[in-house]
């Protein structure tokens, strides 16, 4: 079974095809019009010339026979009495004249042509004869008579071939007339081909876009359907971020906590039993109590990293101002922590989801921003929760700069169906807002 | 000597049996019940009826400050010892406002809880050291920081007076007794105080002697 890609490369060699195929079908079928158009002209031009070439010699010839018909018919009337010497001068150089004539005929002849030809030569010949016979001696009456026959006969003959050059004339014109209609005809057969191919192009054309089209929406609906998934997942991801830390955290408190807290109450509890002058012993009590000490406040630490336990005992408010005072007290910069109508029955992932908003931005504040002072601003409403941080730090560009923690809030803000934006330019602070709405109306404004 | 009857409330046994260790060392405690979440302790405070319950904070279920505020309600007789593992004033103050009369930080539980719970029992306050340090501590920063001004500087002699007896837990009347001022007097100073310091409650007030060294 051929692939997508592999079907649609076909078919679009197939639609590059019929398109080359269609455009060289015009070209040819163009270039064969001009070309025959050109030939018929030349043809035309040719017969024409031909034509009036003919014509030519042969109103030459007529007028040469005419001339010299009437001469000789002058020449034979007077020769009996005294032969004119100026009019047989004039008969020799009128009958070279009519022998240049007729050679001087365009050499491709038809067969009819050519036929009239020699029988105008032939009798030409023989008229020749008798005059020269006629001149020779005085002619007897017969032989004038002939030569009269002839003259008319003579006269006769070139007419005719004039009148067959008119009818070739006319045939010319025919068979011009004949290839134009050709022409036509082979012009309309290319023409429709090329309509016909032009149409089938079209059809082929929209076939291939509304697949691809087909295939467009079908990759939009697969990549938003992946996109959903990756969204679901890292939403998983958060919660199981989240479950891990609290069950660590837990793990942390209850055990390594408890035992610790055990251990603190027995070394108190064998130091003020301790007889008064073991004072080595006292002191090294001492010191491992205060290692103890030290131990219980960084699990503590850690424990309240992992899930900040406030959330629970306090509620978020008061979970956020000590978030406040515990960066206050660990770093350069004071929090001032102000809230309005935040509900206490906040759905927990809520809570997390404000409280990691929050730290995420205060320890930002800290790390990068150098900040010296920072607010917390926390809104509840009816529809849902409002949260602003803002800084007094170096600020960023985030068009340029936007970190792993901005992607992580807004990873946790979206799948709540929140929304995040960050304000910051380089030296002007940075503000972080974040628009949380709540699933159900809030009961009870705290 | 009338006994002290004590009820424990702490999800971690160790803990718990290191306090019983603790609380049956004097001669006139008596531990009455231990309750492992927030709701058995409500639960064994309204069945037992003890003087004094020690409530861990932190505890599944229901928290140890929520089971205060409803033994504290439903038998204000009873005083409520409460452990922490934290000094910060979100706590502190959450567990004045629930109704408990003494604070602990549990670091420092076995060498106060004695004190704690006799203090508590005369419906005294107290609060371990370290608690008022880290409070203190918190306000100087603020104060140095925001540029802010010292409000107790604003109180006169007679105001601090009775500030500090007002966070002892004493009533108007006893007040009134003490500096030999009508009641009316009294209550007219303690509202000044409240004014001055921006106090809302008596919970805000005592967490605001504690900050000032004032009660301990």
């Amino acid at each position: 079974m051929p692939t997508d890609s592999e079907k649609s490369n076909g078919l679009r060699l197939v639609l590059l095809g019929t398109f080359a195929a269609l455009l060289a079908l015009i070209l040819v079928s163009g270039a064969a019009a001009t070309r025959t158009l050109r030939e018929m002209h030349q043809e035309e031009l040719d017969a024409r010339r031909a034509i009036a070439e003919r014509a030519q010699s042969l109103s030459k010839l007529y007028v040469s026979i005419e001339v010299y018909n009437e001469d000789i018919g002058r020449y034979l009337g007077q020769a009996a009495e005294r032969p004119d010497l100026e009019v047989r001068r004039q008969l020799d150089r009128l009958t070279s004249e009519i022998q240049s004539e007729l050679n001087g005929y365009p050499r491709q002849r038809k067969p009819e042509e050519a036929a009239m030809l020699d029988f105008i030569d032939n009798l030409y010949r023989r008229h020749l004869e008798l005059y020269e016979s006629a001149i020779g001696a005085p002619a007897p009456d017969e032989a004038r008579g002939e030569i009269l026959t002839m003259r008319a006969q003579l006269v006769d003959g070139s007419g005719k071939l004039n009148a067959w050059n008119g009818r070739q004339l006319q045939s010319t014109d025919e068979t011009l007339l004949a290839q134009f209609s050709r022409l036509q005809a082979s012009l309309t057969g290319s023409l429709s081909i090329a309509l016909g191919a032009g149409l089938l192009l079209v059809i082929a054309s929209m076939a291939y876009i509304l697949r691809l089209e087909r295939q467009t929406r079908n990759r939009y609906r697969e990549l938003s359907q992946s996109r959903h998934e990756l969204e679901q997942l890292s939403s998983r991801l958060v919660d199981a971020q989240e479950e891990e830390r609290r069950s660590i955290s837990r793990e942390l408190h209850d055990e390594v906590g408890q035992s610790l807290g055990a251990l603190l109450v027995d070394l108190g509890r064998l130091a003020s039993n301790l007889p008064a002058e073991s004072s080595e012993i006292r002191e090294r009590l001492d010191h491992m109590k205060s290692l103890t000490e030290r131990t219980v406040g960084t699990v503590r630490d850690i424990a309240l990293l992992l899930r900040p336990s406030m959330l629970d005992d306090l509620g978020l408010v008061a979970a956020l101002e000590w978030q406040g005072r515990e960066v206050s007290r660990r770093s350069e910069m004071e929090v001032a922590v102000e809230s309005a109508n935040v509900s206490d029955e906040l759905p927990d992932e809520y809570k997390i989801c404000v409280y990691r908003l929050v730290q995420e931005a205060l320890n930002n504040a800290v790390r990068h921003a150098k900040a010296r002072n920072a607010k917390v601003r926390v809104f509840g409403s009816a529809s849902g929760i409002e949260i602003e941080v803002s800084d007094d730090g170096r600020g960023f560009d985030p068009q340029r700069a936007r970190g792993l923690g901005i992607l992580g809030m807004e990873e946790r803000v979206k799948r709540l169906g929140g929304s995040l934006a960050v304000h910051s330019s380089p030296g002007q602070g940075t503000v972080l807002k974040a628009e949380l709405p709540l699933p159900v109306p809030a009961g009870s404004p705290a | 000597m009338k006994q002290l009857r004590v009820l424990l409330a702490d999800d971690h046994t160790l803990i718990r049996a290191g306090l019983r260790l603790v609380i049956d060392r004097e001669p006139e405690f008596t531990v009455v019940g231990e309750a492992s979440d927030g709701r058995e302790a409500v639960a064994l405070a309204q069945s037992l009826a003890p003087d004094i319950v020690v409530m861990d904070v932190g505890m599944p279920g229901l928290n140890g400050i929520e089971a205060c505020r409803q033994i504290r309600e439903g038998m204000p007789e009873v005083q409520v010892v409460m452990l922490s593992m934290h000094s910060d004033e979100g706590y502190v103050l959450r567990a004045l406002k629930a109704g408990a009369r003494a604070y602990l930080l549990k670091d420092s539980a076995e060498a106060d809880l004695a004190r704690a719970i006799r203090a508590a029992s005369e419906s005294k306050s107290f609060f371990s050291p370290a608690v008022g340090k880290v409070l203190l501590e918190d306000y100087m920063r603020t104060l140095e920081r925001t540029g802010g001004e010292d409000s107790y500087e604003l109180l006169s002699p007679r105001e601090r007076e009775v500030l500090q007896l007002v966070a002892e837990g004493k009533s108007s009347k006893e007040i009134a007794n003490l500096l030999n001022l009508s009641v009316h007097t009294v209550e007219t100073h303690r509202a000044r105080v409240m004014q001055k310091l921006n106090l809302r409650g008596i919970p805000e007030l005592i967490l605001y002697a504690v900050r000032k060294g004032i009660i301990s």
